[in-house]
């Protein structure tokens, strides 16, 4: 008896938690609304089922205990049931699957009209490259590294030149306009994650991982990294900043290109030898 | 050769015996059991104090050392989790504790719970201890190996508390032990620890190795007469099949083990790409970090389900004798299990949607995922249709039967979430994770353990455990684990990140402060309550009432022995045949509401028990 | 295995013969030894643990970003300042294939009981095995003494060394257990252990020839798992 009612105050509890939850997702803030629909609709079928099965339970709980004069039924199988239940939870399965799949597709698929942004991720930290006018990011390598080339780009690729560097942790984009992060580490996994846009990959080094997704909320929004990455990796954070056209404008005059800071390092040579000379 | 196949006087003695007592009117070949194919066990029976509880070779003694040694690493986990909840909901109370501490923690914490504790608990406990009992065997079938397989894993065990001791301490990698990070400084542990870990892996994978392959010959090949496969106890046939899986997915384990030393020792590069660390490059290049994500998955995951679906076997016992009713749908649950054991080499990379592997693995792998929730749900109704219509006793057995089911069927659900690739995205790697695993793969089996505990213990000790003491400890530990779990789901909803050792400066995580308090009360309450257990036991041997035999009125042959507890070889002088199914309850015109495995069919002639 | 009998059963061949094995009581296998049968699931488990490491190989292989070095150069042997590519490791593969041959030839000798056949078989299987793993060390030094490293090499990708070395160590670890096992046996067989029925020094089990076959069972299994190795090192 007791044990029938406490389950079922758990199950109501449950349900009821869910309603008035103060803690829920964070404001949207990208085109990933399809996910958000899907956990909702998840949420509904799966939430339908685990309540009608531990109702089932409860109530068998309270009908069927045990009492010395009554016998059990016996009946090994019934093959009827069995189908209808391995059908319907087939049908169920299958349309959750659908919009998951549908909405995966279009993750893996990048607008051809996206911004490639190029984000380095290291221990613990992050920063970013956005190509020039050209609208290419130069190739890069690893080896290449070094302080007058904080992204390691290959120093003959001519698309390299012109790309912007934002030696921050936060960057700026524009706001509906589609992005593609193109992920690289220079040492262990990384994931460049902002809850308000739902998405995330990890960042493996010697290698490029990509995804995409298109901000629609102006503001400022802070990055975490979502993939283990060592001590420092709950402190390992960063920042967005998502502004209208006309700011974001503004704001990528002000970056500086390689080609600029290339200028600037050899500047700093040239004066660092003269010193030396005198 | 030949000689191998005599069949022993006994039993032949014994096929025609059945038959006496029988009413005369009923024709005796129903009763009909094929003579032994296979000779009496050739026993080693101990003779000494060492040879009799060290260095054992009754397959009994081996289940409670195993027991007995993953539950020690079960408490060890347990107080690291007490560790890290105080650093999540007090930190101001845990000034002692470093970000090193912490993620050493959560990774010894994760593998000890996930390969020391619940799979030793599962496989090397209840499988030794039930599978010769069970299908009517005197032991498992190489003794001395199996006696070799505890040691080993008792060394695995040792040197990974070793690591707690060596310099730098024991590794702080994530139970992934994903590289590069695991072997490069910025790690914690990431010297001694890490290969401690790897060593203690690859020798715990060759002890289970020598266990498993116990389990499966014994199941296979030395059944007792009338046990078919068809006749086996779920139970049976849920380690057995996990004991399969784990025979073909811990060889992934032990292979990504030896290349990862390498990697550490010998500076090879099977994983390590090019790596700049400190402003300078190291020696490594060309490696791929995703490969050793694939080998850890492929044993990773099937090693949720040996945990899993010795699970799903034991709870389905417990349910069917505790209700008074067979099973429901046994040959669906025989084929769930099996088909969800397949299946489960399927679908690895569901851990890796956001792994930076190509993106289109994630359309095969979402469905494969999906394809297991059909026969996991039918577990479930199964589960609950036996319950219905049944003469539910509703003893601390039954309630963590129950218990089972609402952690199993609520963490399932979550399952559904994260299997679903784009569902995935932005659950990945968040608290979410954390809490459905906890409740698929913690708790729920956790339940089964706690119900089989007090389910065998009769049976193991000879004595009753205490009832209303069970009762609290189902209440607390039932109420407490699903306060801490159930919440946890929103905190991966708002966006906190796993494996965070401090979270409180972003807005949104703030909120959270509350539940995280709340949460790590409940997970002290919870740990302090299985010390009610240890409590139970130690005073039920004391003082705790003697058990009569088969005290469940239980059918399978484990209640059958020559003596309670069962003595080595189980079964004194001749071993049980088997008529039927474990699951005759309450048949309609038989005297008592349950008819044993051993009863032959003319002895209840007048039933409507059907054949099986 | 079907002309066996067995009481009380009928050993049906084919398809059907499995299903009425599957569904009845006792045994799956029908007359298999449970030695035998354990020998099998082992072998099934350490074909993953191959397989593994040989995936692994692939992958690794094909994502250097360095060219993989020119193997029939590398594993080539001067013989009279001439290179002949392939020519240790073809003897290495004759003769651990023919010790395969004598391997076969005890176990039926054995339980032939014909005592001094099966021993000095088994002897010249030990032998062979011992003079592959001989070989290897030769390759191995070789090999080394040119500069391949674990971690290094110099005509190629560092990955070469890598595999190379682990997994031609680890199959040779499998030969040189398997050596021991055999000369143990030699000794036992000559002893007049299996037709004595003498329990084992640990075990404490009977003694009985079928070992000799699970032995082999091994022995062939680490053979074909060579094969793999030669065509996936020296042939690629
Ligand atoms: C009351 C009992 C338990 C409590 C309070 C608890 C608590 C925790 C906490 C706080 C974490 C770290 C979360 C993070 O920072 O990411 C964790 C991780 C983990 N736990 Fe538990 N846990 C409990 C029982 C179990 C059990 C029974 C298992 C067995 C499956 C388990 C398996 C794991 C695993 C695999 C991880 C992940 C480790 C990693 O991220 O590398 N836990 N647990
Ligand atoms: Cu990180
Ligand atoms: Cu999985």
């Amino acid at each position: 008896m007791h044990a029938g009612i406490i389950f079922l105050l758990v199950i109501v509890g449950s349900v009821l938690f869910h309603i008035f939850t103060p803690w829920y997702w964070t404001d949207i803030a990208s085109n990933w609304g399809g996910m958000d629909s899907t956990i909702t609709l998840t949420f509904w079928v799966g939430g339908g089922v685990f309540v009608a099965v531990c109702l089932f339970m409860v109530y068998c709980v309270f009908r069927y205990s045990h009492k010395e004069d009554r016998r059990a039924e016996y009946k090994p199988e019934d093959k009827k049931l069995e189908k209808i239940l391995t059908w319907a939870t087939t049908l169920g399965v299958a349309a959750l699957l659908a919009p998951g799949l549908i909405i995966w597709n279009q993750y893996v698929n990048v607008p051809k009209n996206a911004l490639e942004v190029d984000v380095m991720a290291w221990q613990w930290g992050w920063q970013y490259r956005l190509p020039g006018a050209d609208g290419k990011l130069g190739t890069t390598q690893v080896r290449n590294i070094a302080d007058n080339n904080p992204f390691g780009i290959n120093p003959d690729d001519p698309f390299g030149k012109d790309d912007i560097m934002i030696e921050s942790d936060v960057i700026n984009l524009e706001n509906n306009r589609p992005v593609k992060i193109l992920l690289r580490s220079v040492d262990v996994l990384h994931n460049w994650y902002v809850p308000q846009f739902r998405s995330k990959m990890d960042a493996v080094p010697g290698t490029v991982t990509f995804y995409w997704f298109e901000p629609n909320k102006v503001g400022e929004y802070e990055v975490l990294c979502a993939e283990y990455c060592g001590v420092g990796h709950y402190a390992m954070r960063g920042g967005v900043e998502v502004q209208d056209k006309a700011d974001y404008e503004v704001w990528l005059s002000e970056q500086e290109t390689f080609q600029q800071l290339s200028a600037r390092y050899e500047k700093l040579n040239l004066d660092g030898n003269k010193l030396a000379k005198k | 050769m030949s000689e191998e196949y005599d069949n022993n006087k006994s039993y032949q003695a014994q096929s025609s015996e059945v038959l006496d007592g029988s009413a005369g009117s009923i024709n005796p070949d129903m009763d009909y059991v094929r003579p032994a194919e296979i000779p009496e066990q050739d026993l080693y029976h101990a003779h000494s104090f060492i040879e009799k509880w060290i260095f054992c070779q009754d397959a009994k003694v081996i289940g409670v050392q195993y027991f007995l040694t993953a539950v020690f690493t079960g408490i060890v986990g347990l107080i690291l989790s007490w560790l890290m909840r105080l650093q999540l909901g007090f930190p101001e109370l845990a000034g002692f504790m470093t970000a090193e501490h912490y993620y050493q923690f959560v990774t010894m914490h994760g593998m000890i719970m996930v390969v020391y504790f619940l799979t030793a608990l599962f496989l090397g406990g209840f499988g030794n201890y039930l599978i010769p009992l069970m299908v009517g065997a005197r032991d498992m079938v190489f003794p001395y190996v199996n006696m070799l397989s505890f040691w080993m894993f008792f060394v695995a065990v040792a040197v990974l508390m070793a690591s707690f001791f060596v310099p730098g301490g024991p590794t702080g990698a994530g139970w992934t032990l994903y590289p590069p990070q695991t072997i490069l400084e910025g790690t914690p542990g990431s010297g001694m620890g890490i290969l401690l870990m790897l060593i203690s892996l690859s020798l715990f994978v060759i002890g289970f190795t020598m266990g498993g392959l116990n389990y499966m010959i014994t199941i296979l090949q030395a059944r007792t007469r009338g046990m078919t496969l068809m006749r086996m106890p779920l139970t049976v046939w849920g380690i057995f099949t996990a004991t399969v899986l784990a025979m073909l997915a811990f060889p992934a384990l032990l292979v990504s083990a030896i290349m990862m030393t390498l990697d550490k020792v010998l500076q090879t590069s099977f994983f390590m790409p090019t790596i700049l660390k400190a402003g300078e490059v190291l020696e490594y290049g060309g490696g791929s970090p995703i490969l050793f994500q694939h080998l850890f998955w492929f044993f990773g995951h099937p090693e949720v389900y040996i945990v899993a679906l010795p699970a799903f076997g034991i709870v389905s016992d417990l349910i069917s004798v505790h209700a008074r009713k067979n099973i429901f749908g046994y040959r669906m649950m025989v084929w769930a299990i099996v088909g969800i054991g397949g299946l489960s080499f399927f679908v690895w990379a569901h851990h890796m949607y956001v792994s930076g592997m190509n993106p289109w693995f994630g359309f095969f792998f979402a469905t494969t995922t999906l394809i297991i929730a059909v026969p996991t749900a039918m577990k479930v109704y199964n589960w609950i249709l036996t319950l219905w219509r049944g003469n539910i006793r509703i003893n601390t057995v039954m309630l963590w039967c129950l218990g089972f089911i609402v952690t199993f069927v609520n963490g399932g659900i979550t399952g559904i979430f994260l299997g679903n690739v784009s569902v995935d995205v932005p659950l990945s790697d968040t608290y979410f994770v954390i809490a459905h695993f906890h409740m698929v793969m913690g708790i729920a089996p956790l339940m089964v353990i706690m119900g089989a505990v007090y389910h065998w213990f009769p049976l193991v000790a000879g004595k009753m455990l205490h009832e209303g003491l069970g009762k609290w400890h189902f209440w607390i530990t039932f109420l407490g684990a699903y306060s801490i779990y159930f919440p946890m789901h929103y905190l991966g909803f708002i966006g906190v990140p796993r494996r965070y050792f401090e979270m409180y400066d972003s807005p949104y995580m703030t909120s959270a402060v509350g539940m995280n308090e709340f949460i790590s009360i409940a997970a002290f309450i919870v740990g302090a309550a299985q010390f009610i257990l240890v409590f139970n036991i130690i005073k039920t041997l004391k003082t705790g009432k003697k058990a009569e035999q088969n005290p469940w009125k239980a059918n399978s042959l484990e209640w059958y022995t020559s003596t309670v507890p069962p003595e080595h070889g189980n079964f004194g002088e001749r071993l049980p045949v088997v008529h039927r199914w474990p699951y005759d309850f309450s048949v309609p015109g038989a005297k008592d509401d349950f008819i044993p495995q051993t009863t032959a069919p003319s002895e209840v002639a007048n039933t409507e028990v059907e054949k099986t | 295995m079907s002309e066996q009998k067995i009481d009380g059963f009928e050993l049906k061949p084919g398809f059907k013969g499995m299903a009425s094995d599957t569904g009845s009581d006792q045994t799956m296998f029908k007359g298999v030894h449970w030695g035998k049968a354990m020998m099998w699931i082992f072998l099934l488990s350490d074909t993953f643990v191959f397989s593994c490491f040989l995936i692994s190989y692939m992958k690794g292989r094909g994502s250097t970003i360095v060219d993989w070095p020119n193997t029939s150069e590398v594993f080539s042997l001067h013989v009279g300042g001439v290179p002949v590519p392939l020519l240790l490791i073809a003897i290495m593969t004759f003769v651990l294939i023919t010790s395969s041959g004598t391997m076969a030839l005890a176990v039926k000798y054995g339980y032939e009981k014909n005592r001094k056949m099966c021993g000095w078989l088994i002897l010249a299987t030990a032998v062979g095995g011992l003079t592959f793993v001989g070989m290897q060390v030769f390759e191995w030094s070789k090999l080394i003494h040119e500069g391949v490293r674990p971690w290094g090499n110099p005509f190629g990708a560092a990955q070469f060394g890598s595999f190379f070395f682990m997994i031609t160590g680890f199959h040779g670890f499998h030969v040189s257990i398997g050596v021991i096992f055999l000369f143990i046996y030699t000794y036992k067989v000559f002893a007049g252990h299996y037709d004595s029925k003498k329990r084992g020094w640990f075990t404490k089990m009977k003694g009985d020839y079928v070992e000799i076959e699970i032995l082999g069972l091994y022995w062939h299994f680490v053979d074909l798992v060579w094969v793999f190795i030669f065509a996936f090192f020296y042939l690629w």
